[in-house]
């Protein structure tokens, strides 16, 4: 009888590979993160710093739409269309046409 | 960002009755951290840097994102440790924040990838589009890894809730419970997604070794 070497099974060959991937050596992050950790801490808190003065240009911006709309200077900018010469009408709606 | 209510982690056998010492230990660093100490967030970053790390560098298989992202985690939970109530672990906690945050950062890269796709081939701009360097995991770039090579990059191409489930367990060997946990699920949910990815991925692997 012939004595074959035994092909280890599917079962095996994958458990062979998780216990390949596991005995790796581990990786890790490059030394010294917890000092960039840190410095990205600071400079997010540098920029946050700075927001308030950037918020401030937008809210002026705001503020000044807002006086010239109650000035009353928007009213020069109104279109004189046709809308505003149907108001002509009295009763709403325009008088039929006399039949010919 | 996932949540875990603490009566529902309890229903789920999640959360420990008694907590061991570690957990103690969790406890008094959060309490110190949420009283402002820098050297309590110190430690924190350096107990568990490396399995943060190591968790998105499975996700997102380059060192210099995974880095990146991980950075992006001990920040957030530096700035949010305020609202942290201690409803689940604090390693569940980080846990979560770095497969979300790996999992976000993954699908902004993929929609710029494919938003600069859609403008070269309208002609937008004429960059030559380069494939980006998929840095191989640096486990898989030793010699005779082949098959190694082979599952990570299978599990790359998992779906996001199998990818993640599979990485925790075989790559932080974290239990059915703690997965659960991170995953806010059930620990049924959890053998499910395992059960699917070992099925896609044995799947795939030997057809790639019928075909290499």
């Amino acid at each position: 009888m012939l004595d074959l070497p035994t092909r280890p099974s599917a079962d095996e060959e994958w458990e062979n590979l998780l216990r390949q991937w596991r005995a790796q050596p581990p990786a890790q992050p490059r030394p010294f993160f917890y000092g960039r950790v840190r410095a990205r801490l600071m400079s997010g808190a540098a920029e946050r710093q700075l927001l308030p003065a950037w918020l401030r240009w937008p809210s002026y911006a705001v503020m000044l739409g807002i006086i010239l709309l109650l000035s009353g200077d928007g009213a020069m900018l109104r279109p004189n269309g046709p809308a505003r010469q149907y108001q002509l009408y009295p009763a709403g709606r325009p008088a039929a046409l006399p039949a010919r | 960002m996932y949540s875990l209510p603490l009566s529902a982690a309890i229903a789920h056998g999640v959360l420990p009755v008694a907590p061991g010492p570690a957990a103690y230990a969790d406890a008094e660093l959060v309490a110190q951290l949420q009283g402002g100490s820098e050297a309590a967030f110190r430690t924190l970053v350096e107990r568990y840097q490396n399995r943060i790390y190591r968790t998105i560098l499975a996700l997102l298989r380059n060192p210099e994102e995974a880095e990146d992202v991980a950075q992006e985690v001990f920040v957030e939970v530096y700035q949010t440790i305020g609202r942290f109530r201690g409803e689940a672990a604090l390693s569940t906690w980080l846990y979560r924040l770095a497969t979300s945050r790996a999992l976000k950062h993954r699908q902004r890269a993929r929609a710029q990838k494919r938003f600069a796709y859609f403008t070269s081939l309208l002609g937008f701009n004429n960059q030559v589009l380069h494939e980006p360097v998929d840095a191989s995991h640096p486990q898989a770039q030793l010699e005779g890894q082949e098959q190694l090579a082979l599952l990570l990059a299978h599990i790359a191409r998992l779906p996001d809730q199998q990818q993640v489930a599979f990485t925790l367990r075989h790559e932080q060997e974290l239990s059915y419970e703690e997965i659960a946990a991170v995953l806010n699920t059930t620990v049924s949910a959890v053998e499910s997604l395992l059960f699917r990815a070992r099925k896609t991925l044995r799947n795939h692997l030997a057809h790639s070794l019928r075909h290499a």
